[in-house]
């Protein structure tokens, strides 16, 4: 396969974190995460994001199609989003495994929570459940990350600015990871609802 | 813990602030709104649909709920659901205002005819037909006047008339404002004056003030668009005491004896002078002005703990003087950007800027339109260092329309 036929499409959350979608799977193992470049040996993805001078990478998640990068440099990611594009197209282009297999969990650590576990079963939560209703209003819940068994999500289409936006969240979707997934400490919304273009439901005064 | 029943519209800015007092205390929470939830079936004891239109059916349903769920408290937010809560709360016999009081508070007449009766101070008023021909009625009136519709909120189509001309031209667009919600409006008496607001808990008949809102800016139409609201208020305080009697004798003519009240009154050389009611707490997201205590209560746990029986720490506002402005309505058309944002917040003492419309949203200016496009918080030492920092970061807001 040649670079030119990998499709990567930037979407940054905020300064310091941007999802980019690949048109074809990164790693089919589930979620894999790394937060420190000496994670990262024996995947050449993650290697060559690490290794991206100046950009200062704290964290990156693998799944499926998505890579999320997060760094600590003030650089705009439209200034960094080509050198991180180039990695992935080079990594995927290569042949082999982008993504090495997440190594076993020790023994020492078998009781603590595992934020990939969570994630992966959030995100079949999200997909299965939560987004086919909030679909019903124009909204989708987009999953960022697991840390610490705190979910960080954010809401867009109909629910992004939406003035039941916090009933949605609290009541709805809170009450489902209470019941599915227990284990879940919390939710960050991260999301801009000032930017919502579309919101289901709008505010006025009184 | 005990159920809390909120009843929250669709439309309402109260929506984080209440859900957040409500975790904050612990209550178990059911949220009700007369859209159903997309998450209602995954959640059946936390979400509810109610037909907030019909108060009555409302508290039927209500009552089928709490047979499955026990409910201990009903909160309404905004004018339209503190009749639901009154209705609900006389159905599943729980504290609350009686139905007819918060009618009265609900209906801008009936509200001034029972003032009236109890000689609480308002001003002169009739209430007329929209159908009828504003030029019969514009000889009739005393001028200036206020033409005001009898249930619409924010000021939304109250429109001042100095003379005959300007009521026939007020007549029209309040009645297009009203097509087809109602029948008849008000024609008060303009008052002029500082105007202020009240901010007030009824806990079994006894009125506590929370704040006293001084209104800054001159409110003498011919629309009535509000901007600051700034506490403590600066008005005498012989004056002060004034105008707290003079809600508290408003509402207990009302008959309102549980919750928020939120009351505009103003003063001048004869005294205060009650203007309207409401039996709800301030609206938009003004309330985020105000903190009980040591700064860490917020004025929506104060009802939720009230309305629940729940010990209530203080309802003493905090030492800081706070201010809110509601951000004027820059003009009619669509608004494609807000620049300045991150200068205004860089302004000493404003502690946040929120633009709550949003790109592309259809901006429509006083009367007919009452959707304020933000609001800019500020804190300090006096109220008239807060109500400048508020001037001072709005003036570095624009608003872009086309």
């Amino acid at each position: 396969m040649s670079q030119a036929d990998i499709g990567i499409t930037a979407e940054p959350i905020d300064e310091h974190r941007c999802k980019f979608m690949v048109s074809q799977p990164v790693h089919a193992g589930g979620v894999r995460r790394f937060a420190a470049p000496e994670e990262a040996t024996g995947s050449p993805l993650a290697e060559a994001i690490f290794a991206i001078p100046g950009l200062a990478v704290s964290e990156l998640i693998v799944s499926g199609n998505i890579v999320t990068v997060v760094k600590q440099s003030a650089a705009p990611w439209q200034a960094v989003g080509k050198a991180i594009g180039g990695a992935i197209r080079s990594a995927l282009a290569s042949g082999a495994p982008a993504v090495a297999a997440a190594p076993k969990p020790s023994a020492a650590a078998g009781s603590a929570v595992d934020d990939d576990a969570l994630y992966e079963r959030v995100a079949k939560l999200f997909d299965e459940q939560v987004n086919p209703m909030v679909a019903r209003h124009g909204g989708r819940v987009e999953l960022i990350d697991v840390q610490d068994a705190v979910v960080m999500l954010r809401m867009g289409g109909g629910c992004q600015g939406c003035g039941m936006a916090d009933v949605t969240l609290r009541q709805g979707i809170e009450g489902m990871l209470a019941q599915f997934i227990p284990e879940v400490r919390g939710i960050v919304d991260i999301t801009d609802h000032t930017s919502g273009a579309n919101p289901y439901f709008q505010a006025a005064k009184k | 813990m005990p159920r809390l029943l909120l009843l929250l519209p669709s439309t309402t800015y109260r929506t984080a602030a209440f859900v957040a007092a409500a975790r904050q205390i612990g209550a178990e929470l059911t949220v009700a709104s007369e859209q159903p939830s997309t998450l209602e079936s995954a959640n059946p004891a936390g979400l509810l649909t109610l037909d907030l239109q019909n108060p009555g059916h409302a508290a039927d349903q209500a009552h089928d709920f709490a047979r499955r769920h026990p409910i201990a408290a009903v909160v309404g937010v905004d004018d339209d659901t503190a009749v639901v809560a009154a209705h609900v709360a006389e159905r599943l016999r729980l504290k609350g205002n009686p139905v007819p009081a918060a009618i009265a508070a609900r209906d801008k007449h009936r509200q001034r005819e029972l003032l009236a009766a109890a000689a609480v101070p308002i001003p002169r008023f009739a209430l007329h037909l929209l159908d009828k021909d504003p030029r019969e009625l514009a000889p009739t009136v005393v001028y200036p006047c206020v033409l005001k519709p009898l249930r619409l909120s924010a000021s939304r189509g109250v429109i001042r008339a100095d003379n005959p001309a300007s009521f026939v031209a007020a007549h029209e667009r309040l009645r297009a404002i009203v097509a087809g919600c109602d029948t008849a409006f008000l024609v008060e008496e303009f008052v002029p004056g500082y105007e202020v607001a009240l901010e007030g808990l009824l806990v079994n008949r006894r009125l506590h003030v929370l704040a006293l809102f001084d209104k800054p800016d001159p409110l003498d139409g011919p629309f009535f668009e509000e901007t600051i609201y700034v506490t403590p208020s600066r008005v005498p305080a012989g004056l002060q005491a004034a105008i707290v009697q003079c809600a508290e004798r408003a509402a207990r003519a009302l008959g309102l004896v549980e919750g928020p009240i939120h009351a505009e009154l103003r003063y001048n050389e004869r005294g205060p002078w009650l203007i309207e009611l409401a039996a709800r707490p301030i609206g938009g997201r003004c309330s985020a002005a105000l903190r009980f205590g040591e700064g860490d209560v917020s004025l929506e746990e104060l009802i939720l703990r009230q309305a629940l029986g729940m010990p209530i720490p203080s309802l003493q506002r905090e030492r800081q003087a706070a201010g809110v402005m509601m951000i004027p309505i820059p003009g009619a058309g669509t608004l494609r950007e807000v620049r300045g944002i991150p200068e205004a917040k860089a302004v000493p003492l404003v502690e946040d800027v929120q633009i709550t419309a949003h790109s592309g949203e259809r901006l429509v200016p006083f009367p007919e339109g009452s959707r304020y496009p933000g609001f800019i918080f500020a804190r300090g030492d006096t109220p008239a260092v807060v109500e400048a920092a508020l001037r001072e970061a709005h003036r570095r807001l624009a608003f872009v329309l086309t």
